[in-house]
Order: structure tokens, then C-alpha cells, then sequence
């Protein structure tokens, strides 16, 4: 029998700054190989040893393996000291949990992703994998807002797929400044920039609870069906194999379960 | 087979299970009230007790329970995962407290199976007294965990005065018997017969009102209790988190990293749903912020049929123990009985 708290040791092969408080670490596992097999949309439980674990999701995309990426926000004990962390150094690795995206039921479609500050990571690992096999998907659609320009992650990336024909990407900030020359206002305001097909898209919505309850409105209301409305949700996910209890909604487990629901499973959960 | 144990052969029998392993027993402690501790002698044992506060689910699931040893080597972190193979007896257990063991061997049998819980699990055996007097607080009749079990345990004993009735459940059970196989014999039909008389007055003692789970459980289920109800329980609640602490089949948990002889352990500590921070994440953001959100939590996952189809029983074992500890009296009947009435009780 597994023990199924056992960490593999991974080491930080590269520290990237983001955003002031946010970073993406490339990691590789020290002893296991590089066979990880996961699903965008999945997550690890991450130890940074003496202070715990904690479940960030994998922000990397499977068709790039070797390595794999996670982009944190630093804000409690844990992710202040996996900050303070850099090349070489050691943390433990747990997972990968939860059911992702289904990637394959998703060939052929038009692909949305809505997201929403610290919300792209998850959805960063879809969009290259899509990106990676570009001819089986439709029309990809990014809508990405954040704060203010400096609270936008993955700026470099954000150019790529800016320059990139296959791609339509459009950014807003909340709040911007005097060099910003981009959209300004939250992230339902690009729904009106864009042509959208319902029937044939599906909509990835990732970001703090406000926005994804206004932009899941939004899509409704424009004839996305509840079932193509797919989100990733957040919970304080301890074990990541349905026995904590953390994150139970219901008798439903997020870590589980989850984390990823189309709106229409969103709808059901009863707190 | 059953069998019959006379008193005198307990003491030899116990010294015999002592020597395989260590024994767990309700003993008098330091203060006179009766808990589960490690037996040094059989003298200790208490054989007429209520029920300890504590159940004896800390000997499956310690309330801290290292799970990983975290060495460093330099700047070599090294994981090695800690295994507790001890051999134990749980001695003098009630029913009600084989039940809690059964649900969380359960819970933690299923996929993926966790192996820390299982070790100790696996290598219990559980001898247990059969209630021919309910304890007070006690309402296993409704739960279908007591006062006489039918199936759980490894050896229930029963005691008929001079002698003990001795039901074998398991080949652990009869390992446990063929120490002192002497101290055994066969019992007679007259023997049987007392025991199962004993069981029909013991469920005689249980009174008209007691907790019952069934319309409550059609409420919870499909969400049809009032939210104002679940706000006025919550007024009472004091969020100590006791009720989830002295209860047999609570399991939820928490995994931290604690400083040990010079290394990190990480360890796996009970935690309380009725707790702010349970669901608090990092961004702030509190999905049950609220009391009475977790309140409504706690007894869904006890009550309601989503969990009982999962379990194959509510997740209350009827020990009574949340009443004799919750200071906001929500403990399990008032709450259920509230809840099938539709008004709290003040």
C-alpha cells in the first residue's frame, strides 16, 4: 500500500518573477525521473519542509514535460518562505489530484479563456497545451484582466500570443497608469470587443469569486450553455484525496471531484 | 463458537495478551475518572465504568500522528514515511466505540487507501464489553451501534455475573483467545440463553424519545431546513470544536510540519469543521465564514443520505458523548430532534 503522504523531492530549477508579490517556479523531480504524467487543470500538494504543504495548481502544460511550473502568490507563511527559495533548492511534491480538463472532449471546439489576475496560472496549462496541438482546436480566444498592469502575470507570454494570428487575446486592467495604453475596466467589458459562437466555443472562467460570478452571467446571457461554462474552483484543500474534509461542498470534494466543474455541477453543489 | 470466560481466568488471560502486545483498557486515572490508557498490570481494568469521555479513536488516529520524517542532509532533503506496526488489544471497549472504529476503518479503506491509518488498524483487535446497562447519555439503539453488537467486533464479551459470555467475530479474535486457551471453555445453552436476555432488557432501557434520524435525514438531504433554524442552533454553539474531538467517528484533519528530535515530522492532526479557519484560504476568501454554514456542515456530513450511502451508516454511533460535552447544548439529538420538529428547542 502507497503511503500516500509520502512527498517526491523536486528541486527549483528556475525562480521568475511576475508581479511584485507573485513568481513561477520551474521545478524538476530529483529522483523519480521525469515521468509526470497530469492533466492541465490538476494540482500538487507543494511542501516547502518545516513550514507544511499546500495544494497550488500546475501551471505548466503536459506537452512540455521534463519540467513543470507553478505560479504562487506570496500571502501567508508557506509561500512567503517558498519566496525566499531559489535555484537548487529542494521542495516536496505530492500529486498530481483532482480530474483537470478534459482535454479530449475539448478537440475541435472553439476555445474561450476567461481569467482574472492570479486566476490564468491553471488555465496557462490549457492554453499551451491547446496552443501545442493548435490544428485540433477552433478559434482561441483569451480575455485576461488583472488590477493594474503590474499585477498581470506571464507578461512575456501575453506578447507571444498577442503577436500570434492564431490567437485573439485581449487585457484590461481595473486601474491603469499613465503609460498604459491597453483596455481599462473589468473583464465582462471585453465580451463586447469580441465575436462569440456559443454553440460551438467553450469557456474556461478562472479568478476571484466576483469576477467569475459576473463573467459566468455574462456567457449565459449570451447563450453559452451551463454545461460549456467550465471553471476551476479554490478551496483550502489539506490531503488532496477526499479525506480532510477541507473542501468538501456537500458531499462533493473539490480536491476530488474537482477542482474543475462545468456550471451546470457548479449549480448543484450545495454548501 | 461462544464461549464462556469465568471472572477468575481474566486476570491470566490479560497477563498473556500483555505479554503479545500492549492492551488497551478503561482504567481509573490520576483523578478517578475512567479513561483508555495503556494497561501496566490486569489489576487496573475497570469492568462496571460509563463510557470514558474520550473514545478510543486516538489509539487508530492519534489526535498527532506522524505520517513522514523529513531529514536533511546538507542541503539533501530526505523523506522517509514513518510506520506504527505495533500490536494492540483494545480491551473493555463498548459497542457504540467498535462502531466508530468500523466507520473510520471504512472511510480510510476507501480509494486510495491510507495506509498510515490501516497499519494500526490492522494490527487492533478489539475485544469488547457488551452494555447490559445503557449509559445515560447513550441513544446507540438509534444508530443501530449498541448496546449488543452483532458483527464488528473480534471477541464481545458479556458479563453474566460470574462469568463472561464470549462471542468470537474473527480469526483475530480466536488468536486472541488461543493465549489462555485454557481459561476458555464451551458454553452451554443456558449461558447463550442469559445473554440474549440480558440484550432484550438492556434495549428495553432505552426510553420513547430518543434521536431520530429519519425525517431529519430527509431534510438534510435535500436542503429543506430552514436557514433561520440553522442560524438560531448556531447562536448556541460555542465553535469549541469539542463535539468533533470526543466523537468517534470524526476524522477531519490537518497536515502540519512539527519540530522533533532535531528533524521535521510531518504530522496529521485532528481539526474541527467548526472552526473559521477549517475553510479559510490564503486569499482571505472563507467559503463557510459563517456558524451557521458550518453547523449545517457538520450534521450534513453526520446526517444526511449522500453521506449514508457512502458510509452505510449516519456518522453518529449514538455514545451520547457530544452531550455530555457541548457547553451550547447542539449536541446531536437536540439538533436532530430540532431539525425534525422545524423549532430549536429554547
Amino acid at each position: 500500500m502507497n503511503d500516500v503522504f509520502l512527498p517526491d523531492i523536486a528541486c527549483l530549477e528556475k525562480v521568475r518573477d511576475e508581479t511584485p508579490d507573485t513568481k513561477t517556479f520551474t521545478l524538476r523531480f530529483r529522483d523519480r525521473g521525469n515521468h509526470f504524467h497530469f492533466l492541465p487543470g490538476q494540482f500538487l500538494e507543494l511542501s516547502v519542509f518545516g513550514c507544511g504543504e499546500a495544494p497550488f495548481c500546475i501551471a505548466s502544460s503536459p506537452t512540455r514535460p521534463g519540467t513543470f511550473e507553478t505560479t504562487v502568490r506570496r500571502t501567508g507563511q508557506l509561500t512567503d518562505q517558498l519566496h525566499r527559495l531559489g535555484n537548487g533548492d529542494e521542495v516536496g511534491i505530492r500529486g498530481p489530484f483532482g480530474n483537470g480538463f478534459d482535454v479530449q472532449a475539448a478537440r475541435g471546439k472553439d476555445m474561450l479563456f476567461v481569467a482574472g489576475g492570479i486566476g490564468l496560472p491553471p488555465l496557462r496549462s490549457l492554453i499551451w497545451n491547446v496552443l501545442d496541438e493548435r490544428d485540433r482546436f477552433g478559434k482561441v480566444t483569451i480575455l485576461y484582466g488583472a488590477r493594474t498592469p503590474h499585477d498581470l502575470v506571464y507578461k512575456d507570454e501575453l506578447e507571444q500570443w498577442g503577436k500570434r494570428s492564431d490567437v485573439e487575446l485581449l487585457v484590461t486592467v481595473d486601474v491603469a497608469e499613465h503609460d498604459w495604453k491597453g483596455n481599462v475596466g473589468v473583464v465582462p467589458i471585453l465580451f463586447q470587443k469580441v465575436t462569440l459562437h456559443p454553440e460551438s466555443t467553450l469557456a474556461y472562467v478562472c479568478g476571484p469569486p466576483i469576477m467569475i460570478r459576473f463573467v459566468v452571467r455574462d456567457l449565459l446571457t449570451r447563450g453559452f450553455k451551463e454545461e460549456s461554462v467550465i471553471s476551476t474552483l479554490e478551496r483550502m484543500m489539506q490531503c488532496g484525496i477526499g479525506k480532510c474534509n477541507h473542501c468538501a461542498i456537500g458531499h462533493r470534494y473539490v480536491c476530488r471531484d474537482g477542482p474543475v466543474f462545468n456550471y451546470r455541477e457548479i449549480a448543484e453543489l450545495v454548501e | 463458537m461462544v464461549f464462556t470466560l469465568p471472572r477468575e481466568g481474566t486476570t491470566q488471560w490479560l497477563e498473556k495478551l500483555l505479554e503479545a502486545g500492549e492492551v488497551i483498557a478503561p482504567v481509573r486515572g490520576p483523578c478517578g475518572d475512567v479513561i483508555f490508557s495503556a494497561l501496566r498490570s490486569p489489576a487496573q481494568v475497570v469492568w462496571d465504568f460509563e463510557n470514558p469521555l474520550h473514545p478510543p479513536k486516538q489509539f487508530v488516529l492519534p489526535q498527532t500522528d506522524p505520517l513522514v520524517k523529513i531529514k536533511l542532509n546538507g542541503q539533501r532533503h530526505e523523506v522517509e514515511p514513518i510506520h506504527d506496526d505495533s500490536s494492540r488489544t483494545l480491551f473493555n471497549v463498548r459497542s457504540c466505540d467498535v462502531q466508530g472504529i468500523a466507520f473510520l476503518t471504512r472511510m480510510h479503506e476507501a480509494e486510495p487507501p491510507d495506509a498510515s491509518y490501516l497499519r494500526r488498524a490492522h494490527n487492533l483487535t478489539i475485544i469488547s464489553l457488551a452494555c447490559t446497562t445503557p449509559c445515560p447519555p447513550g441513544f446507540c439503539a438509534c444508530t443501530d451501534s449498541g448496546p449488543f453488537l452483532s458483527g464488528g467486533y473480534d471477541l464481545q464479551l458479556t458479563d453474566l455475573g460470574g462469568s463472561f459470555l464470549v462471542e468470537v467475530g474473527s480469526e483475530k479474535g480466536e488468536a486472541a483467545m488461543a493465549k489462555a486457551p485454557d481459561v476458555f471453555r464451551k458454553a452451554t445453552e443456558v449461558e447463550v440463553a442469559e445473554r440474549k436476555a440480558l440484550e432484550v432488557a438492556a434495549k428495553a432501557h432505552f426510553g420513547p424519545e430518543t434521536c431520530h434520524f429519519g425525517s431529519a435525514m430527509r431534510r438534510i438531504s435535500t436542503g429543506r431546513v430552514q436557514d433561520a433554524l440553522w442560524e438560531k442552533m448556531a447562536d448556541w454553539c460555542l465553535e469549541c470544536g469539542g463535539c468533533n474531538f470526543v466523537c468517534p467517528t470524526c476524522y477531519c484533519f490537518s497536515v502540519k510540519d512539527l519540530r522533533r528530535d532535531g528533524t521535521w515530522v510531518r504530522c496529521r492532526m485532528w481539526d474541527s469543521c467548526q472552526y473559521t479557519a477549517f475553510t479559510l484560504e490564503a486569499s482571505g476568501h472563507n467559503p463557510r465564514a459563517q456558524r451557521k454554514e458550518r453547523m449545517k456542515r457538520r450534521f450534513f456530513h453526520k446526517v444526511s443520505a449522500q453521506y449514508y450511502t457512502r458510509d452505510s451508516m449516519v456518522g453518529c454511533v449514538g455514545c451520547g458523548r457530544c452531550i455530555k460535552t457541548c457547553l451550547g447544548t447542539t449536541h446531536m439529538p437536540a439538533v436532530v430532534a430540532a431539525i425534525r420538529k422545524g423549532k430549536w428547542h429554547e
